[in-house]
């Protein structure tokens, strides 16, 4: 048993590695296929000329073909020979200084920012990364809260119209985008009734505890409507599969009431997967919510986001997506794992 | 998540950047004083309906029409023993009404305090607060060039050699003296081709810097330049060589200065900076010209949208907001908020380019006069601009001191229109425009971003004017960065687009847009005429500004005969200020040039 667990998790570590390699690959090549570039901030001014484009473009390595701008992202451009026909693989700050040259996302180098002016992408991630969990983590925790007992009520009344009532509302709230509601939240209940601030992690020179949560709130409870209505479904599902489960109905059978066997049979099986896999959904929601924190002006991922693919800041914008694709491929990673733990049904077998 | 929803918001974001680049790139060399509060509107939407401003917070036409007169007065000096000019002006009286916390607020933060690595807006208004450094400052009556940190200058006969007494007064901001030194160190970092200076070229005209003693600057250049001044001005301030020396040049992880400034010779200390959320500044008490600034303190918010920092405008929650066309009478409106408008020197003017490749239908002079007659400008200007433009016929706006109002403007005549398409071959028939083989005249437009309304609105009524005259019109709607890719191919298919440029001041830098080697990337439409670039190289080798003007005039007659664009009109400036916000003097310089005298009235205006 034990074995053949860390030889499935070896195994699928090497997949999901294989995994988020392709998905650099891929978009390395999508990010360079969009139009414009780094240097698209100079495209319209006047003050500058062709010649003062050639020479950044040298020294930013941005004239050499994609291919070997990749290799130099993902392996660094320490290495690289140079050739005799004087073709350089190296960037101009590289030949410039063997100490500029990149070491690759492989040696944990992610460059430096062209938008940020030459900022280390590491660090403006970083810088970003609290921010975005403490959001992502409170919408969890919110739609957990509503979710749970939202299916729980809807699969105990199947049909009925408590049913419908969840059902119906699910359907027509998630239908409409996040950050509309957002935006709809923010200018009614900001603008015009005062009761939240206007975005923002907190009060420019207070910050206190109450300050923050009283940012938080409108964000998480917003960010958390795509949550709870999935917990919902998914509760009401897993509950409906359990009541027509054989031992439930020896349970019935035997004369217990039907607070304990909701209480002690059906929800312990029905939540136990659920709540195994929260730890990776919780990645998920990371990797998922970043284009959400804009309405709000939340300093996290997704502002960076917006500004680097806007600007085509390719460091930051790669750096940004083998994060986010990271902590995919490690949520599913996690929720597979803790599953099969809990589940022996589950095979390590792929 | 929603991604396909979200993409509208990323584009109208991204737009918001790249306008607030454009107009950042394209503004004139640096003044000392911070623009800190949002001037320009860099997208204009929909616009909102005129109205009457007050006379004393507007320069009108007339107004900047004296400046304009002024300032041709000044600068016709005469070189024929040199230039020797000396200031007189006092700049140790302390300011009065200290005080008080300043609250703005932006969408745009700033990218890094490093001032020779950025081009953005954002940080060039947070470098402002900290590093001031002109060696001399733009008049804000006469547009004139005045000695600022130089005291005085004296240019020697043949033209070639600046020199720059500098003030001996001035101390960075942990008291060691700035001297010569720090200019001339700064200059050498910055004309090192390995630091990556973005606009090395406008330097390339420096053939000397030297600091002679601590407090003497002697430049020299190879030939006669005419914005020589305002280049050496605009483009270096010193960085404290004594603290910046040991440290890496451009690597914010090796040199904390570059996002934590601690020594500044600016009128404001930094005090704190989070990214995307706010940065706090104090006065510097040891600020060389006149002491600490008035406001105490000056805090900038980053909020996401324009429509977030209006609201907070109205609230009272901040002191100014960006005000967009849309909400612009309602800003009028508004009992806490004064907003100030001014035609601004450095304005911001959009055209129609017309590709004048062979091959293209444009490239006949007769059929861009066609449609240069088909369009009414006149309209496009009331209507969609809704008076808070003005029309323009040339290379330059009104508010140039070259400004030549004598070239041809092509008025909306439909019946010239067909006069000009008939003399180009084609035949109005049956409401279509038939080129010789019976063909109707199909154009292609583009423009972008797509998500900008007004350039839509303007798209659709250029269609509609040239539908009246046979001519069948495609629009292409394209997103920022396709736009520009398009708009700069080696091979256009494009027959017109839409574009706008924000002149400097000074009227040289133009050049680049008309000249042939910058085809295709800045002169997109390749226009080439050897007579202007000859005429811009003449205007630029002199200091003689009289000559100068009548050489510039020359070139926006034969620019307005050739048509290479369809001018338009160029924008009006406004900004709202809460009214606890005094000493606010709008001139065609804008508002920001005197920000360390504004105070703010004890009580926060509600």
């Amino acid at each position: 048993m034990r074995r053949s667990l860390t030889r499935y998790i070896i195994r699928r570590g090497l997949q999901s590695l294989v995994l988020l390699w392709l998905a650099t690959l891929i978009g390395f090549t999508v990010y360079q296929l969009a139009p414009g570039g780094p240097l698209q901030f100079l495209d319209e001014d006047p003050k500058r000329t062709s010649a003062d484009l050639e020479r950044l473009s040298d020294l930013y390595g941005l004239d050499r073909p994609v291919v070997v701008q990749y290799i130099a992202w993902l392996a660094g451009e320490d290495w690289f020979p140079l050739w005799p026909n004087g073709q350089a693989w190296q960037s101009g700050r590289c030949r410039n200084d063997i100490g500029d040259c990149g070491r690759g996302v492989v040696r944990l180098d992610f460059g430096r920012s062209f938008y940020f002016a030459g900022e280390s992408v590491i660090n403006l991630i970083a810088e970003r990364i609290p921010a975005t969990f403490l959001l992502g983590f409170s919408s969890l925790l919110i739609s957990v809260v509503v979710g749970i007992p939202a299916g729980i009520y809807a699969a105990l009344h199947r049909g009925r119209w408590p049913d419908h009532l969840i059902r119906v509302t699910t359907v027509l709230v998630n239908t409409v985008p996040e950050w509309w509601i957002g935006l709809l939240a923010l200018i009614i209940l900001g603008g015009y009734l005062g009761l939240v601030p206007l975005g923002g992690m907190e009060t420019i020179g207070d910050g206190s505890l109450g300050d923050r949560l009283h940012h938080l709130l409108l964000p998480a409870l917003v960010g958390a409507i795509g949550g709870w209505i999935s917990t919902s479904r998914i509760i009401r599902f897993e509950i409906l599969e359990v009541l027509n489960q054989d031992f439930v109905r020896t349970a019935r059978a035997k004369g217990l009431s039907n607070g304990t066997v909701i209480l002690r049979h059906v929800l312990r099986n029905a939540l136990l997967p659920f709540v195994t896999g929260l730890s990776g959904i919780f990645l998920l929601f990371l990797s998922g919510s970043i284009l959400f924190e804009l309405v709000f002006s939340w300093p996290g991922m997704g502002r960076l986001a917006v500004t680097a693919i806007s600007s085509r800041d390719y460091p930051v914008m790669m750096g940004l997506f083998v994060i986010t694709s990271f902590l995919g491929i490690v949520g599913v990673l996690m929720v597979d794992i803790l599953y099969s733990f809990v589940d022996p049904r589950v095979k390590y077998e792929l | 998540m929603k991604a396909p929803i979200s993409l509208h918001h990323w584009l109208s974001l991204s737009l918001l950047l790249v306008g607030a680049l454009l107009a950042a790139q394209c503004s004139p060399a640096a003044t000392p004083a911070p623009p800190a509060p949002s001037a320009t509107p860099v997208v204009e939407t929909t616009a909102a309906p005129t109205a009457t401003m007050p006379p004393n917070l507007a320069p009108t036409a007339e107004t900047s029409q004296e400046v304009v007169a002024e300032s041709e007065a000044a600068q016709a000096q005469e070189l024929e023993k040199g230039i020797s000019v000396v200031s007189d002006e006092e700049v140790s009286t302390p300011r009065t009404q200290h005080g008080g916390d300043y609250r703005d607020v932006s969408t745009s933060d700033a990218v890094s305090f490093h001032p020779y690595l950025t081009t953005d807006t954002g940080s060039s208004s947070y470098q402002a607060m900290v590093y001031t450094g002109a060696l001399l400052r733009l008049d804000e009556n006469t547009l004139e060039y005045i000695p600022n940190m130089a005291e005085s200058y004296t240019i020697s006969e043949d033209g070639l050699t600046f020199t720059f007494h500098l003030r001996q007064d001035m101390k960075w901001s942990d008291g060691q003296p700035i001297t010569a030194h720090d200019f001339k160190w700064t200059y050498d970092q910055v004309t090192n081709p390995a630091n990556g200076f973005p606009y090395l070229s406008q330097l390339a005209f420096i053939t000397s810097y030297e600091a002679l003693d601590d407090y003497t600057l002697q430049i020299k250049i190879g030939e006669v330049y005419a914005p020589a001044l305002s280049q050496m001005s605009g483009l270096i301030d010193p960085l404290p060589q004594h603290i910046w020396e040991n440290l890496d040049w451009s690597d914010p992880e090796k040199n904390p200065e570059i996002n934590n400034p601690s020594v500044v010779s600016g009128p404001y200390k930094l005090v704190e900076w989070k990214r995307d959320q706010h940065a706090i500044f104090e006065a510097n008490p040891s600020f060389w010209y006149h002491g600490a600034p008035n406001i105490e303190r000056v805090t900038i918010e980053i909020v996401p949208d324009q429509d977030v920092a209006y609201e907070k405008m109205k609230t009272g929650e901040t002191d100014t907001g960006p005000i967009t066309p849309e909400n612009l009478e309602e800003a009028r409106q508004l009992d806490n908020v004064t907003v100030y408008e001014w035609w601004p020197a450095s304005a911001r003017w959009s055209y129609i380019g017309l590709n004048m490749r062979e091959g293209f239908p444009t490239h006949d002079i007769n059929v861009r006069h066609g449609l240069s007659y088909a369009i009414d400008k006149e309209l496009l200007t009331e209507q969609v601009m809704l008076g808070q433009a003005k029309r323009l016929c040339s290379v330059y706006p009104e508010t140039s001191w070259v400004y030549n109002p004598d070239v041809p403007c092509y008025e909306y005549d439909r019946d010239k229109a067909l006069e000009e398409f008939a003399k180009a071959g084609y035949t109005f028939q049956d409401g279509k425009l038939l080129d010789e083989n019976g063909e109707q005249l199909h154009l292609t437009l583009v423009y972008g971003p797509n998500t900008d309304q007004t350039r839509g609105l303007m798209a659709v009524t250029i269609q509609d004017f040239l539908r009246e005259v046979g001519i069948e019109v495609e629009i292409q709607a394209l997103e920022w960065s396709s736009y520009l890719e398009t708009i700069q191919a080696e091979e256009p298919k494009w027959d017109m687009h839409l574009g706008a440029w924000v002149s400097p001041i000074e009227p040289h830098i133009m050049y680049t847009i008309w000249s042939e080697e910058n085809i295709p990337q800045l002169n997109t439409v390749a226009y080439v005429n050897k007579d202007v670039e000859a005429l811009f190289k003449e205007a630029g080798a002199t200091y003689d500004t009289e000559f100068r003007k009548e050489k510039y005039q020359e070139i926006q007659r034969i620019i307005a005969e050739d048509s290479p664009y369809i001018f338009l009109f160029y924008n009006k400036s406004w900004s709202g200020q809460n009214n606890r916000v005094q000493g606010i003097q709008p001139t065609v310089l804008g508002i920001g040039w005197n920000f360390e005298d504004w105070y703010l009235k004890a009580e926060p205006g509600q």
